[in-house]
């Protein structure tokens, strides 16, 4: 029975309450320059932009004082997928560009190995440690009520399109909120099935058929009860006269200080530096440079 | 437990928010909990995420199905920064192709049960054509794959015209909205995986049949089981409470 007890013990993010500079942003702060990097991360294409904007995140984890690995604590598991889509990507990688654009480094059969293929590798290793860092530091820095009400504040100005700010932020409070009562709903849902000597371990896993339709006793009541929860809470939101956004005042109060503009401002530059700025160009030299650096030395062995 | 009349916003807002928390607890659960079922393919796992969006768009129409939709997407590329999953950690591929969930599931339910024989084969016809693009395309990166998918989507389209043709339009629809959904996810992840350049074709063309299949009997079977015993339609199992 123990194994189905760990299940109510759920704490969705993983906020660390220190107490630090990026700790203290605004959560509406916060959240436009968690997208703004994020729109510089996935669309940054050059090995210098990426590097900077690697170096710049570290940076940060470094000022928030959290334990960098806790911000890099997904890396290790993610080491063998890295490994299988690099492997991919070596195998079977067609570069785009034509081809002129690429130098082959190494070919065997059918496999090139291109100055392309490695470029893709790099920087998706790249991009990969930046989502990485980036999430770990919104989620351990900020509380989730914190996030969804930064969300609801940051989209209110969309109302007067018609926009449904304060509902959006509403459906994500409720998910935060209901989360940890299903998860003791399906312990409970869960000892009864098997006290009545359900089975649900491991069946092999050609038997995928049968496990799904074993784990309908347990889903089934799942969805049931949390639809049941929903009727009870519609009918308990109408009877209190719940009207929507509309005129709703709230208990908690953000204050934007003159540290969020700075900071604000400063990822502002820094992210349009590093989308608009045209550091490709630096890669290129980078690039040459190391090339001929490489073929004086092996041009100077060779002699 | 059904209400008549219209479908207050109230409603929505509370079953979106409810169905994201099962979303977010299956989630968090990961392989260990029920979420996950052990399917034999390289990727080891159906992912079950997105049946509780399928459900939503099926009982509160689209807005709740797209609202699902960001809520799976943002929680698989937050947990796959935290847990490691490589694939999802790029928000073009974990948002994006989600929002699209509710859409179509709900397009294929609603369109399934108003529709007449003549406007299923109508249906049956256009997605026949877009099927044959998709194989076309594909025949230009692997034939034989190409062919399977051919002979794959051909039944599927058999399969739907069979339904249609049936008389109990309910749970036809259910089975349908569910394929639907999930075909959705499969092929829009795989695409943007394609396309941000993470997977090459062939890769993903295999990854897609291959868990895209059990993916999609595994969804039948849940939405099924749950929409039958919340609006109770008779389905062979019917919903068992505690």
């Amino acid at each position: 029975m123990t194994e189905y007890s760990a299940f109510s013990h759920l704490t969705i993010g993983q906020y660390l309450p220190y107490s630090s500079v990026v700790h203290r942003l605004d959560p509406r702060a916060k959240l436009v320059m968690f997208t703004l990097l994020v729109a510089a991360v996935t669309f940054a294409n050059s090995y210098t932009a990426s590097v900077v904007l690697l170096a710049v995140l570290l940076g940060v984890v470094h000022l928030s004082r959290t334990p960098l690995r806790y911000a890099l604590q997904g890396l290790r598991p993610a080491l063998p997928w890295i490994a299988v889509f690099a492997l991919l990507q070596l195998l079977f990688y067609r570069n785009p560009y034509g081809p002129d654009a690429c130098s082959t480094i190494w070919s065997w059969g059918f496999i090139d190995i291109t100055s392309c293929s490695i470029r893709q590798i790099g920087l998706m290793i790249l991009r990969l440690l930046e989502f990485m860092i980036l999430i770990s530091l919104l989620t351990l820095t900020t509380r989730t009520t914190e996030l969804t009400h930064g969300l609801e504040r940051l989209l209110s100005p969309l109302k007067r399109l018609r926009f449904p700010a304060h509902e959006l932020a509403l459906v994500f409070a409720i998910s935060l909120r209901f989360a940890p009562t299903l998860a003791g709903e399906l312990e409970r849902i869960m000892k009864a099935q098997a006290s009545r000597g359900a089975d649900f371990g491991e069946q092999g896993r050609l038997g995928f058929i049968k496990r799904t339709r074993n784990l309908l006793p347990l889903l089934v009541p799942l969805f049931l009860s949390a639809l049941r929860r929903a009727e009870d809470l519609t009918l308990a939101m109408e009877a209190r006269g719940y009207t929507g956004g509309r005129g709703r005042t709230s208990f908690i109060q953000l204050k934007v200080l003159p540290s969020d503009y700075l900071a604000l401002a400063l990822v502002f530059i820094f992210c349009a530096i590093i989308l608009l700025g045209g550091l490709e160009s630096i890669d290129q030299q980078v690039f040459t440079a190391v090339s001929d650096c490489a073929s004086n030395v092996f041009g100077f062995v060779r002699r | 437990m059904q209400s008549g009349g219209r479908r207050s916003t109230v409603r929505k807002i509370v079953v979106a928010g409810v169905l994201g928390a099962i979303i977010t607890l299956l989630g968090y659960l990961g392989p260990a909990g029920p979420g996950f079922i052990p399917v034999p393919t390289p990727a080891q796992h159906a992912t079950t995420l997105h049946v509780p969006v399928i459900i939503g768009a099926i009982l509160e129409g689209p807005i709740v199905g797209l609202v699902l939709g960001l809520i799976f997407g943002i929680f698989s590329w937050l947990q796959a920064g935290i847990l490691g999953v490589v694939m999802f950690q790029d928000p073009l591929v974990a948002i994006l192709p989600r929002l699209f969930i509710g859409i179509t599931a709900w397009a294929a339910y609603a369109a399934f049960r108003r529709t007449g024989k003549y406007a299923a084969l109508i249906l049956a016809g256009s997605l026949l054509v877009i099927c044959g693009t998709f194989v076309y395309w594909a025949l230009s990166v692997n034939a034989l794959l190409a062919v399977v998918l051919g002979i794959v989507l051909l039944a599927l389209i058999a399969g739907f015209v069979f339904l249609a043709l049936r008389e109990n339009r309910e749970l036809q629809a259910l089975i349908l909205s569910g394929a639907v959904g999930t075909l959705t996810n499969t092929i829009l992840v795989l695409t943007m995986l394609v396309v941000r350049g993470y997977l090459p074709p062939e890769a993903a063309l295999v990854a897609g049949l291959t868990n895209g299949i059990p993916e999609i009997i595994v969804a039948c079977i849940i939405v099924v089981a749950v929409v039958g015993a919340w609006k109770g339609i008779e389905t062979r199992r019917a919903g068992s409470t505690v």
